[in-house]
């Protein structure tokens, strides 16, 4: 669900958030020194008895508050049939309880000065209220009433799965990159469920039940599924002296059974071809790569930003300065509970060859799997750690986000301040081997999108033709 | 050398004209604009120094006046070519080695063309002040304009918007609405240009609009985060007080004429299973009197997740995940346009629901309740539109280039709360259109949405895949 308003005026898609079946965020921060970040000290954390984790990070820059909610679930805990019912179910947390119609979620919290978000990943799902610091008591009643008296109402069933049909509609269907990155991610795993496209294959949409939804709730939405973080003008103990009062009553849940499987590896290429209207034909690839919390997933954080993040990077230097052979390229890596996927993805120009771009952009990472990183891109790309860090903290909501990405999946918040030495001491040789030995063609899948030929007209002038 | 650049600092610093800021109003127990330092330079640049020093980092934000009211006639692009341009080549640096140079400090450098402005955006750690004043100056002041790279920046341009239109129309819809509604009018012309425009521009063109529309007397510069601002304001002097004026004077539109009746832009996307839908006329500018009454009634309109569009086409309904309203302000009115979009088969009912509910708006108004509900949301809101180095930095060059006063910041509070039933009913009937009187744009596979496009007004039809964001014949 995305409630945000703001409308996108740009004229090209952000390649790394371009479709919601794959974003565990975009813009993850990394790492700095701990000892100089103004206010860290005073984080706080407190576990309630039901197994509810509370962490506060005071900040008083304005007088408001970020809180996040993370629950542990997300499309990884589904299962065919049931399909992105996790961005379903985040969607009926804003659709009433025993307690409040309908509707009254939405209006009590924007007539108070508070807005809010909700976003579903691979992973996790993650409830954000923005609000002024004066109605802090009246948030945790809103959210501890939707923890805990949630009214899966049928009619309101019905109408908010139309709601996501469109969604899916607008970000997959009729999206060129959203068609060709869900296709590449279910073609990747063969076993694991980060097949699933988060946002649900169309007959799971028309399908799901009400008590599929009530199973849901009861399983994940657990007190002891849940990571709360609150930062923003607040006093942690009256924070907590909410908490005890609006969530300590909540009831702890048996835990839900671990996703167990593992995908075995990849014994070769695999390529899929999707033919679509289009005039710009589109390559993604993806690699197997590590879980959040592993060293190599570190490393290939360095690695994909030396070939594709900015306009100094390799592929973007080949690619779009010197070959002409893509209008932009981009990578993303997703971070989660298991191993995921590493990309790299190429917009490339009406009437180009998609086989010469996949050629130039396997020269790349032949040459960097040959020769590693310079030290100065190894520099560069610390400084951009550094200042992206920064950056993602200026903001109540950019700390609610860093604190959960490292005490969710990373197992503690306070590995945000250890990350500094982490990064610091990743080597060019790492770099190479991650190259040589995740980015080889027998771990990765290769998507092309190509126009359908009658809307294929070739440019003037371009290079290559239609197929 | 090091005596001549001493010198030439000297000679700034004595012509530099130091203006006092405009002074604080009362803020009403609302937000506080933090106290900044304000400079004109002998050449006319203006000056605007924040500290902030919360994080390490600074932004650095930078306004020219013009843009893309600067373009010659079926010339639409050039000034975001020129954009795109400075970040390709400027000073002793080639374009790899600018972007090498500021992505290596860790830093965040780029630009854009407005309607009225071209705008520069920077975000770097303190550290490398230096470094990243030296390039935005060399960007501005010593583009290379080198022939190999105008060509592939023109290149570029068109293939982004050919690949935009094979994405979310979402993305792409306003600007079909703004060629449709202001046709004929400046506000109408693409500002990133179109396949068409751009093919037509020569990079002579650009160094025309560089000498004429480019210039330190158009320059609104300001800085936010963790500096010395007598240190920083020393540093801006010497890299751009002794820029020279731009050749031409300031191009200004006129005010735009509203839509009488209604008009249809059927964009066919074949194969498309929504449809989307835009629906505008000429709203109101940026200096508006009215502006935060507007503001508040917007919010409750199509402004925020529970307003009246998308309680009706969303929470409803489900005919659409996302229905919104907003105004887009300039020197002269813009846009004010309702957006969504739905399943092709449900385009009427949903078109005829966004129109029956402006109707509603325009006829009920809005009571007591909904208003304090709507005061409340933005005044809760506030804060958090000023929260970054970034955020204040456009927003003290949006003042200076509006020629707003810290208390357009200072006061929102109490014109946010000064804003009743009368105030709104007043602005409802001034600000946003009848719902006979629209500019509407629909995207969508025309062979499934032509009829519904023809009961909403005259149609006029184009393909996606055309050259240009208005329907009219190649030349």
């Amino acid at each position: 669900m995305t409630h945000t308003l703001l409308r996108d005026t740009g004229l090209l898609p952000r390649l790394a958030c371009v479709a919601a079946a794959l974003i565990a965020s975009c813009g993850a921060p990394a790492l700095a020194a701990a000892d100089s970040l103004p206010g860290a000290e005073q984080i706080v954390t407190r576990t309630l008895p039901n197994g509810l984790k509370i962490v506060i990070w005071p900040d008083s820059d304005i007088p408001n508050v970020a809180m996040y909610t993370w629950y542990r679930a997300g499309s990884r805990n589904e299962r065919p049939g049931i399909t992105g019912i996790s961005h379903f179910f985040e969607h009926m947390m804003f659709k009433g309880t025993s307690t409040r119609p309908e509707g009254e979620f939405d209006r009590v919290m924007e007539a108070n000065g508070g807005s809010n978000n909700a976003n579903t990943r691979a992973d996790v799902t993650v409830y954000e209220d923005w609000f002024p610091n004066t109605v802090t008591e009246l948030i945790f009643d809103l959210e501890s009433d939707r923890m805990r008296n949630l009214n899966l109402d049928p009619k309101a069933v019905e109408s908010e799965r139309n709601v996501v049909y469109s969604e899916r509609r607008s970000s997959i269907d009729n999206d060129n990159f959203g068609t060709l990155m869900e296709q590449v991610q279910a073609t990747a795993y063969l076993a694991h469920p980060y097949e699933i496209p988060t946002l649900g294959w169309p007959s799971d949409i028309e399908g799901w039940k009400v008590q599929d939804l009530k199973d849901y709730y009861q399983k994940y939405y657990a007190p002891n599924n849940a990571v709360m973080f609150i930062v923003g003008d607040v006093k942690p103990e009256e924070v907590f002296g909410l908490a005890d009062k609006y969530l300590a009553g909540l009831k702890a849940q048996p835990a839900p059974e671990p996703v167990t499987t593992r995908e075995p590896p990849q014994l070769g290429e695999r390529r899929i071809r999707v033919v679509r209207e289009a005039q710009t034909p589109l390559i993604a690839m993806a690699w197997h790569a590590g879980a959040a919390p592993d060293r190599e997933t570190r490393v290939m954080e360095v690695l994909l930003a030396i070939l594709g993040s900015g306009d100094s990077s390799r592929l973007h230097q080949r690619l779009v300065e010197q070959e002409q052979a893509a209008v932009e390229v981009g990578t993303y890596l997703h971070q989660g509970f298991d191993p995921g996927l590493a990309w790299i993805f190429a917009v490339v120009p009406p009437g180009g060859s998609t086989a010469r771009t996949e050629s130039l952009i396997d020269a790349e990472i032949a040459r960097i799997a040959k020769e590693g990183p310079t030290p100065g891109e190894l520099t560069k790309s610390r400084n951009q750690a550094l200042a992206g860090f920064w950056r993602g903290l200026e903001t109540i909501s950019g700390k609610a986000e860093a604190l959960g990405e490292y005490e969710v999946f990373h197992g503690d918040y306070r590995k945000l301040f250890d990350a500094p030495a982490v990064y610091e001491s990743i080597t060019a040789e790492e770099v190479r081997q991650a190259a040589a030995t995740v980015l080889r063609p027998d771990n990765r899948t290769v998507g092309v999108l190509e126009p359908k030929p009658a809307a294929a007209p070739a440019e003037k002038g371009s290079k290559g033709g239609a197929r | 050398m090091s005596w001549r650049m001493s010198w030439t600092q000297f000679a700034l610093l004595t012509v530099m004209v130091t203006v006092a800021c405009p002074a604080h109003a009362d803020s009403a127990g609302g937000v506080h604009l933090p106290a900044f330092e304000c400079a004109t330079l002998a050449n006319g640049t203006q000056l605007l120094l924040m500290e902030k020093h919360d994080t390490p980092l600074i932004s650095l934000s930078v306004a020219v006046r013009g843009g893309a009211l600067g373009d010659p006639a079926g010339k639409d692009g050039t000034a975001a070519l020129f954009a795109e341009l400075t970040q390709k080549g400027a000073g002793t640096r080639s374009a790899a080695q600018f972007a090498d140079a500021v992505e290596t400090a860790g830093g965040q450098l780029g630009a854009s063309a407005g309607d009225e402005s071209v705008g520069l955006k920077a975000s770097f750690m303190a550290r490398d002040a230096d470094l990243m004043i030296g390039l935005v100056a060399d960007a501005l002041l010593r583009p290379r304009f080198a022939p190999e790279e105008f060509a592939k920046v023109r290149t570029l341009a068109a293939q982004s918007i050919a690949a935009a239109k094979d994405s979310d129309p979402r993305a792409l819809i306003g600007e079909y609405g703004d060629a449709w509604l202001f046709h004929g009018h400046p506000y109408g012309r693409p500002v990133e240009g179109s396949e068409r425009t751009l093919a037509a521009i020569t990079l002579d063109d650009v160094k025309r609009y560089y000498a004429e529309h480019v210039g330190g007397d158009r320059l609104i510069i300001a800085v936010v985060g963790d500096f010395k601002a007598p240190e920083m304001r020393r540093k801006l002097e010497v890299a751009f007080g002794g820029w020279r004026k731009a050749a031409a004077p300031v191009p200004s539109a006129s005010a735009p004429v509203r839509v009488q009746g209604r008009r249809v832009l059927l964009v066919d996307k074949p194969g498309a299973t929504q449809a989307y839908f835009w629906l505008g006329n000429v709203g109101a500018n940026r200096t508006d009197p009215t502006r935060t009454a507007q503001s508040v009634v917007n919010t409750l309109f199509g402004g925020r997740f529970t307003s009246m569009l998308n309680t009706e086409l969303r929470i409803k309904s489900g005919l659409t995940y996302g229905a919104n309203s907003g105004f887009d302000r300039r020197t002269q009115p813009g846009s004010f346009s309702i957006s969504s979009y739905t399943r092709t088969e449900k385009t009427t009912e949903a078109i005829d629901l966004a129109l029956a509910t402006l109707d509603r708006a325009r006829s009920e108004g809005f009571d007591d309740q909904a208003l304090a509900s709507a005061r409340t949301y933005l005044l809760g809101q506030f804060p958090t539109t000023l929260e970054t180095n970034g955020h204040l930095a456009g927003r003290l060059i949006d003042l200076a280039f509006y020629g707003l006063g810290p208390e357009d910041v200072d006061q929102y509070a109490t014109r946010v709360r000064a804003v009743d039933a009368t105030a709104a009913r007043r602005v409802l009937a001034t600000a946003f259109p009848a719902s006979a009187d629209l500019a509407v744009v629909l995207i969508g596979d025309a062979a499934k949405i032509r009829d519904a496009a023809k009961r909403i007004g005259p149609v006029t039809e184009m393909k996606i895949t055309d050259p240009q964001f208005y329907p009219e014949a190649p030349k």
